[in-house]
C-alpha cells in the first residue's frame, strides 16, 4: 500500500521530470509579483528577456553537448575569444566580422569533438584543454587587454542593439536559434540520433548510428552557439575581451541542468534550456532585489548547480560513479 | 580468430576485456561481443557461441586498438613499461633543448627561481594526484585555493581587519582547505553525483566566498613571519620551496606506506573489486577529497605568501596548471596508474617549460594554449583503451 502513496514513482516520472523547472518558474514569477506589485510590466519583461539572451543562446550550445552525455566546458573561452576577434576585425571587415568570429566557434567546437571523439579523451578533459587553447589564442590576440569597439565598428553592431517593434533584437536572434535547435533536435536525423546517443550510447552504435559524426557535430553547433553569444555579448558591451564569458560557463551550464536536462545524457531539450535560463535569470534578479550580496552569485549558483544534478541525475545509467 | 572477429575498432571500445564483474551490468555489450568472447552467461545457464578461449579475446582487441593513430605512436614507446619513463625523457629533453637556445637557463639563479614558481602548482598536484588516481576529477583546485587564502589573510595581520592570529591563521586556512574537500567528498559520495559535477559547483561556491569575504578587492598580507615563508631562504631556496618539498614526501609516504594510498590506488584500478576486495570505498573517497583539500589549503598559504595579498583571481589558471602537470606525468585519467613521483616530473616539465618560453621570449599569452595541447597529447597517449569502454 505504502507504494501508491509514494512520491518517488511521481517525481520519477518523465511528465513531472519537465513540468517541475516549468512549476518553479511560475512559483518564482508569483514571489516576484507579491513583493513587488507592478513589477512585470512589458517593458521589464523585455529587459528580463533581453538579459537573458546570451545566457540563452550559450546554454542552447551546451544542451547538445550535455544531451549526448557529455559536457562542454569550453564554451566560455570560445565566446571570449569571439568577442576578441569581433573587435578586432570590425574596423577592417565591417559587417563580414561577424562570420569570421562565428565560424571561429564552429571550428574550435569541432576540434573539441574530433579531439573528444577520435583521441578517446573524456569530454571534460578534452573540452578543459581546448578551452585552454582557446584563450591562450584569445590573450594573446588581444595582448592580454579589453578591446573597446570604436565609433566606426559601432555602426556595425547598433543593429543588435536595436528594438524591432519593441522586441530586442537579441531577443529575436535568441528565439530563432532556440526554434532552430528545438527542430533539429526534434526533427532531424543529427537530432534523433544525438538523443539516441544519450540515452544508450551501446544501443546506438548496435544499431548503426554513426556516433562519432553525431558526438563532434553537436561538440561543433556547442562552439558555434558559443561564439554567437560572445558576438552578441561583445556587440552589447561595446567590447571584446579574453575574460569576457568567463562568468558565463557556471549559469549556463547551470540552466541547461536546472531546466531539467539529465547530465547523463538523453533527457531533456531546447525548451526546458529555456524554461532553465529564465529561472536562472530571474534568481539573479531576485538576489540583487532581496539584497543578497553580489559576490555571492557564485555561490548560490553553485549550489544550485549540485542540487539540480543530484535531482537530475539517471543513476541507472552510471555503474560506477567516480 | 572466430568467426566474430570485428576488425571495426569502435566495437571495441566499449566491449573491454574487464567482464567478469562489469557483466552484469553491460550485458548489452556483452551480447554484442559474444561471437568472440565464446561464452555468454545469461541466468543461470551457460550459452556457448563459440569454443574459441577467452584469453584470444585482448589479444584481438589490442591488434585492432593499434590500427588507431594515438595506438601506434604509444606502441613507439614500447610497453607500459618505457611509457612511464617518456616523462622523464621529456623534461630532460626540454632542459637540454631550452639550455641549448638560452644558456642562461641553467644558472643558478634561474634554476632557483623555477623551483620557486613549482611550489605553488607542485603542492596543488600533490594533491590532485590522488583524486585522479581514483579515476575522478577535482576541478574545484581554485576555489579551495581561494578560500585558505581568502582564509590565511583575513585572520592574521592585514591592511583590512585588526585581526591578527599569526601562524594560527595557517592552520585554519589549512583546516578550510580540507573542510572544502570534505564537502566536496561528501556531496560526491552522499548525493551520488560525478566529482566533475560536484567540484565544479565547489568551484564557484568557494571562489564566491572568498571573493565575498575580501568584499571583491584585494587585501594584503602583513604578517612578517607568514611573509618570510616567499622571502626568506634557506640554503638558498626559497622556505616555499621547501614546504613544497615537503608536501611531495607526505604525498609519497601517504601513497606508499599507507592503507589510505593503497585503497585508493585499488579503487582506481577496478572499484567494484576493491569493494568485494572489503575496500570501504565511501569512506576512502571522502578521505581523498579532503586529502586534496589538505594540500589546496597548504598551496592556498603558500599562493598568498607569494603574492603578499589574496584577491578575486589568486586562483586564476592553477586548475589547468595541475590539471596539466598531473596528466602530463603519466597519471591515467582512467585512475589505478601513476603517482606522486609522476606528478612531481610533470610539473617540473610545465614549469621548465613556462620558464624556457620567457627565457626564449614566447608572448606567455600563448602558454595556457601550449598547455591545453599538452593535456590533449598526454591524455590520447596514456589513456589505458583496453579498460575503456564509453568514453563521455
Amino acid at each position: 500500500m505504502n507504494e501508491i502513496f509514494s512520491l518517488r514513482p511521481f517525481l520519477d516520472s518523465k511528465w513531472t521530470h519537465g513540468a517541475i523547472p516549468l512549476v518553479l518558474l511560475v512559483a518564482l514569477l508569483l514571489i516576484i509579483e507579491i513583493a513587488a506589485p507592478g513589477f512585470l510590466t512589458a517593458e521589464t519583461t523585455a529587459l528580463l528577456f533581453a538579459n537573458t539572451a546570451v545566457l540563452f543562446i550559450l546554454a542552447t550550445g551546451v544542451t547538445f553537448a550535455i544531451l549526448l552525455g557529455g559536457i562542454d566546458l569550453s564554451i566560455q573561452a570560445v565566446a571570449s575569444l569571439a568577442s576578441v576577434i569581433l573587435a578586432q576585425l570590425l574596423p577592417s571587415l565591417g559587417l563580414a566580422a561577424f562570420p569570421v568570429a562565428i565560424l571561429s566557434g564552429l571550428a574550435f567546437g569541432m576540434l573539441s569533438g574530433i579531439v573528444h571523439v577520435k583521441l578517446r579523451v573524456p569530454s571534460f578533459v578534452a573540452t578543459l584543454a581546448t578551452g585552454g587553447v582557446v584563450t591562450g589564442i584569445a590573450l594573446w590576440v588581444s595582448d592580454g587587454r579589453a578591446i573597446t569597439i570604436e565609433e566606426a565598428g559601432r555602426e556595425n553592431t547598433a543593429w543588435i542593439n536595436a528594438t524591432v517593434a519593441g522586441v530586442p533584437v537579441v531577443v529575436l536572434i535568441s528565439v530563432v536559434i532556440g526554434i532552430v535547435s528545438f527542430l533539429a533536435l526534434r526533427y532531424t536525423r543529427f537530432g534523433r540520433q544525438a538523443i539516441a546517443v544519450g540515452a544508450g550510447e551501446p544501443a546506438a552504435w548496435a544499431a548503426g548510428i554513426n556516433v562519432d559524426r553525431t558526438k563532434i557535430i553537436a561538440f561543433a553547433a556547442s562552439g558555434m552557439m558559443a561564439a554567437i553569444a560572445g558576438v552578441v555579448l561583445a556587440a552589447r558591451l561595446s567590447s571584446g575581451s579574453p575574460v569576457l564569458a568567463n562568468q558565463l560557463l557556471l549559469p549556463a551550464i547551470a540552466a541547461v541542468i536546472v531546466g531539467g536536462t539529465a547530465i547523463t545524457g538523453g533527457l531533456g531539450g531546447v525548451a526546458r534550456t529555456a524554461v532553465g535560463a529564465l529561472i536562472i535569470s530571474i534568481v539573479r534578479i531576485g538576489m540583487t532585489f532581496v539584497g543578497i550580496n553580489i559576490f555571492l552569485e557564485n555561490m548560490v549558483f553553485g549550489a544550485v548547480l549540485i542540487a539540480a544534478v543530484a535531482i537530475t541525475i539517471d543513476r541507472s545509467k552510471i555503474a560506477v560513479i567516480k | 580468430m572466430g568467426s566474430g572477429d570485428r576488425s571495426d575498432p569502435h566495437l571495441t571500445h566499449w566491449s573491454g576485456p574487464a567482464y567478469s564483474l562489469a557483466a552484469a551490468r553491460s550485458l548489452f555489450a556483452d551480447v554484442v561481443r559474444c561471437p568472440a568472447t565464446a561464452v555468454l552467461q545469461m541466468g543461470s545457464g551457460f550459452l556457448t557461441i563459440d569454443t574459441e578461449p577467452l584469453k584470444s579475446v585482448s589479444d584481438i582487441e589490442r591488434t585492432t586498438l593499434m590500427t588507431l593513430l594515438p595506438g601506434r605512436i604509444a606502441a613507439l614507446f614500447g610497453g607500459r613499461r618505457w611509457r612511464s619513463l617518456a616523462p622523464l625523457a621529456v623534461l630532460i629533453a626540454l632542459c637540454v633543448l631550452i639550455s641549448i637556445a638560452n644558456p642562461n637557463f641553467i644558472e643558478l639563479r634561474n634554476l632557483v627561481r623555477v623551483a620557486n614558481s613549482a611550489a605553488v602548482p607542485l603542492t596543488l598536484a600533490m594533491g590532485l594526484t590522488f583524486i585522479i588516481l581514483m579515476g575522478s576529477i577535482d576541478l574545484s583546485v581554485e576555489g579551495t585555493l581561494s578560500v585558505a587564502a581568502m582564509v590565511v589573510v583575513l585572520l592574521a595581520a592585514n591592511d583590512s581587519n585588526g585581526n591578527d592570529n599569526g601562524w594560527l591563521a595557517v592552520l585554519a586556512a589549512i583546516a578550510a582547505g580540507t573542510a572544502m574537500g570534505l564537502v566536496s567528498g561528501l556531496v560526491q559520495t552522499v548525493l551520488r553525483i560525478p566529482s566533475f559535477m560536484a567540484t565544479l559547483g565547489m568551484w564557484f561556491i568557494g571562489l564566491g566566498l572568498s571573493v565575498y569575504m575580501l568584499g571583491g578587492s584585494a587585501i594584503r598580507l602583513n604578517d612578517a613571519s607568514i611573509r618570510e615563508l616567499a622571502l626568506a631562504r634557506l640554503l638558498g631556496l626559497p622556505l616555499a620551496v621547501w614546504v613544497a618539498a615537503g608536501a611531495f614526501l607526505l604525498a609519497a609516504i601517504i601513497q606508499y606506506y599507507t592503507k589510505l594510498g593503497r585503497h585508493i590506488l585499488a579503487i582506481g584500478g577496478d572499484e567494484d573489486v576493491a569493494k568485494l576486495s572489503g575496500v570501504n570505498v565511501t569512506r576512502v573517497r571522502i578521505s581523498a577529497f579532503a586529502l586534496a583539500g589538505f594540500f589546496f589549503g597548504i598551496a592556498g598559504v603558500l599562493a598568498a605568501a607569494q603574492l603578499g595579498q589574496s584577491h578575486a583571481v589568486i586562483g586564476d589558471g592553477r586548475l589547468f596548471a595541475a590539471v596539466t602537470a598531473v596528466v602530463v606525468g603519466g597519471t591515467a585519467l582512467t585512475g589505478g596508474e601513476g603517482g606522486v613521483v609522476n606528478t612531481l616530473i610533470g610539473v617540473l616539465i610545465v614549469t621548465v617549460l613556462a620558464n624556457g618560453m620567457i627565457l626564449l621570449g614566447i608572448s606567455p599569452y600563448i602558454q595556457q594554449t601550449v598547455q591545453g595541447l599538452m593535456i590533449i597529447a598526454a591524455v590520447a597517449l596514456s589513456l589505458d583503451r583496453v579498460r575503456l569502454k564509453i568514453v563521455k
